[in-house]
């Protein structure tokens, strides 16, 4: 009974955070800005959606951006062909949508779902990435979609905090899922799929249950693209999507819905700095590699042959890190003297990938189980603190 | 009309043509099979999806396209001297000898330290390095616009190889002469109805003179319809010497590896540890150094596969060159049975039939699709492949 005011408030809290942020969106008066915060909102529902897939239900699913283009596509479709004559208006037209979307994203789901009951591990990975090529593929032969150019999608709806509600509700579905007895099958089925169904969990019922969410969500996230974009063409649902979202599920720490949230906001706006600080020259890339491979190769020394206090260790990789950062710094001024590595200049955004990319293999030789783990956000350390006081002050009065 | 026709019909397929597809297809399948058969042999060794077996590919088109460079066939490059099969030699051994060195430093570096990690992890870092690949080498590698090797590089690039199937039908000769002939005899009409009118183009002429236009017209269209039908009335394939060699390349290659792999120590020890990694090591082979050939000779067969298609196919290049033959030799792998070796061959094979017959069927839009299609089917319905045996995995 005491349990639902916190429920209440963490829900009116929600609300608030998400209006929160709109409102913050408006006053920086700045479209660019704004267009950020929407798609680091969607890049939010795509990574957590992925990471209940993924992370806890252990189905290691890549073509992740199929579902988000399904979602896209069906919803900017049906609202091109029939808003004009609905007679529904404004934001319950963009409900509806988002319904929509994600129904066939779901359905979709199904379809990857039910093979990957027979599969597993690697060939699932194959498949998955498979059905994304194929819907791909498909979309982009057809007339009413546009075909390769892509289609516009009207009207716009440029609703920030329902982005942001709606990862919001994305997180506490998954988060819910794991706190409760229906989510203990899901990680069962993660750990060992043959003593799960040994200890009578259903793991058919669990496996087409995380595809069936998991889509659905990325296709919510793809009827809110699509809408707020306002054109949506199959360049945006490429392969390298599918590879984006993967990287911050696994940045974040495969089965930590706090990871993949942190991992989605810091690897999208990462990027975006990126383009701010302009080109690169050769001298500062090569030092740059250079010092990233001497610390990577470092700290996994570290790992493997220091078996000190935890504290110590981290002290030592916190060395190696910023030392590296001194090295590439001097080595890039170093470099930066001969002329042609002065003179060759790197677009930042054609860096974006070979970041990406880098952070895949690093974190998988450093730290196979990313960077947060199993490890979610909660409020327990707040408890112990309040609950250390209140026992503090209970003794001295 | 039966059910096949109507279909065949609704289609508009072109029957005279399918052999030479299926010879197409074949001929590509040779390039799929070479690069199938590194997928299959890291799988069988390692249980690894060696998702960068592509960009390995990529990297070996590059190595020809620069050595085709050093030869004096750069793109700048105006007096061209006649090529010769030296040439093609030495793009061929670079290219193998390239991609054996980058498949074991792919190997030493990003695959052996997480050969205790689980499954998943050697997966992720394997998609990773065929990510940075791709892009990294965008930053250096030249690329847009794509690079194609240059044709004349390729002596042989005039030969064509023609065996005729069916010979052309010789009536349609008497026939064309006759059409020919009502030409002649309307363009003559035309002539002398301008002379009489005095008028210098035949668009100024009289209603009748129009009348006479039109029937030569007609006529003109006759005699190309019934050219054209001559030459349809006849089958026969076309092969070009280059793919021919290729081809021809690619066989001597999967048989020298059928040798390696069956009848010479360093090959039964591969075999051995495919068979079972731990007990092999325990036998006193030396894992990691089957392990390390293993890629090498995978990689020089990708390799050699690159240098073929890039040459003799006449592709351009960037650097996702190697993503899609990548994975239609993934997938014919998969389709032979993953870990067999002639298994990676006949699925090559395969997939290239496969491929050329859906761009023959008029759906050349989706053949990129056929390749994934197959392998959910496959998948789905016989997941040890053709020639493999599934195995239940057992706790």
């Amino acid at each position: 009974m005491k349990y639902w005011p916190t429920r209440v408030v963490s829900i009116l809290a929600g609300f608030g955070v998400c209006f929160l942020i709109s409102a913050l969106a408006d006053a920086s008066g700045n479209d660019y800005t704004k267009r950020l915060v929407v798609l680091a909102g969607v890049w939010v529902i795509l990574s957590v959606s992925l990471n209940l897939i993924n992370g806890i239900t252990g189905q290691f699913s890549i073509g992740h951006a199929a579902f988000w283009q399904v979602g896209a596509y069906s919803a900017g479709i049906i609202s091109v062909q029939h808003y004009a004559n609905s007679g529904i208006t404004g934001l319950p037209w963009l409900l509806l949508m988002m319904v929509a979307g994600a129904l066939f994203a779901a359905l979709a789901g199904l379809v990857v779902g039910l093979p990957s009951l027979r599969l597993r591990g690697d060939y699932l990975a194959i498949v998955t990435l498979g059905f994304g090529e194929i819907i791909r593929i498909i979309v982009q032969n057809q007339k009413p979609l546009g075909e390769a150019y892509g289609m516009n999608v009207s009207p716009k709806f440029q609703f920030t905090w329902l982005v942001w509600l709606t990862a919001f509700a994305a997180i506490a579905i998954c988060r819910n899922l794991l706190k409760s007895a229906h989510g203990l099958p899901f990680l069962a089925v993660r750990e060992d799929e043959v003593a799960a169904s040994a200890m009578g969990v259903n793991v058919t019922r669990v496996k087409v249950t995380a595809f069936l969410i998991g889509s659905a969500l990325a296709g919510v996230a793809g009827a809110l693209f699509a809408h707020y974009e306002g054109f949506i063409s199959p360049q945006q649902f490429r392969m390298e999507q599918s590879f984006i979202i993967l990287t911050m599920v696994v940045l974040g720490g495969t089965g930590s819905i706090t990871g993949s949230v942190l991992a989605a906001v810091a690897l999208f706006y990462l990027p975006e700095k990126l383009r701010d600080m302009g080109p690169v020259t050769g001298g500062q890339l090569l030092a740059g590699a250079f010092a990233t491979v001497l610390a990577v190769y470092l700290v996994k020394r570290v790992i493997d042959h220091f078996h000190g206090a935890k504290k110590e260790a981290a002290i030592r990789h916190l060395g190696i890190v910023l030392g590296c950062m001194a090295l590439s710094f001097v080595l890039s001024i170093v470099l930066n003297q001969v002329p042609v590595l002065a003179n060759a200049r790197y677009e930042a955004e054609k860096l974006r990938m070979v970041i990406f990319s880098g952070v895949l293999i690093i974190l998988m030789l450093v730290r196979p189980q990313g960077l947060l783990g199993h490890a979610e956000f909660s409020w327990e350390w707040l408890k112990r603190v309040l609950g250390q006081r209140r026992s503090e002050a209970a003794q001295t009065s | 009309m039966d059910l096949g026709t109507a279909f065949a019909a609704g289609l508009q397929l072109d029957f005279a043509n399918l052999p030479q597809q299926l010879v197409n297809g074949i001929l590509l399948g040779s390039i799929y099979a070479l690069i199938a058969l590194g997928y299959t042999m890291v799988y069988g060794v390692l249980r690894l999806i060696n998702f960068a077996h592509g960009e390995v590919f990529m990297l070996g088109a590059y190595m020809a396209l620069f050595v085709s460079w050093w030869l004096g066939y750069s793109p700048t490059a105006t007096s061209l001297g006649q090529s010769s099969w030296v040439n093609l030699l030495m793009m061929l051994v670079a290219s193998m000898v390239v991609c054996a060195i980058i498949g074991m430093l792919i190997e030493l570096f990003a695959y052996r330290p997480m050969r205790s990690q689980p499954r998943i992890a050697s997966l992720i870092t394997a998609i990773g390095v065929s990510l940075m690949l791709q892009y990294a080498g965008a930053l250096f590698l030249p690329n847009s616009p794509p690079q194609p090797i240059r044709e004349e590089v390729n002596p042989y690039r005039n030969e064509v190889l023609q065996i005729p199937l069916k010979p052309r039908d010789a009536e349609f000769l008497e026939k064309i002469k006759s059409e020919e002939a009502e030409f002649n005899a309307a363009e003559a009409a035309v002539k002398t109805q301008m002379e009489v009118e005095g008028v210098k183009s035949e668009f100024d002429l009289s209603p009748e003179g129009r009348l006479l236009r039109e029937t030569r017209n007609k006529e003109r269209t006759d005699v190309t319809t019934m050219k054209s039908e001559y030459e349809r009335s006849g089958v026969s394939l076309l092969i070009p010497y280059g793919q021919l060699i290729m081809f021809v390349t690619a066989l001597a290659l999967m048989l020298i590896l059928r040798h390696i792999v069956m009848n010479t120590k360093p090959g039964r020890a591969m075999r051995a540890v495919s068979l079972d990694f731990d007990s092999a090591s325990l036998m006193g082979i030396n894992v990691n150094r089957i392990v390390t050939l293993t890629f090498a000779i995978g990689s020089a067969l990708a390799g050699a596969g690159a240098m073929m298609s890039a040459t003799f196919l006449g592709l351009s290049l960037t650097t996702f060159f190697g993503v899609q033959p990548g994975v239609k030799a993934f997938v014919a792998a998969v389709l032979g049975g993953i870990g067999n070796i002639p298994g990676a061959v006949l699925g090559g094979l395969l997939m290239g039939v496969a491929e050329t017959l859906v761009v023959w069927s008029g759906y050349g839009d989706y053949k990129d699709a056929i390749a994934f299609v197959i392998l959910i089917a496959v998948l789905l319905f016989r997941p040890g492949g053709l020639l493999g045996s599934s195995k239940v995995e057992k706790v």
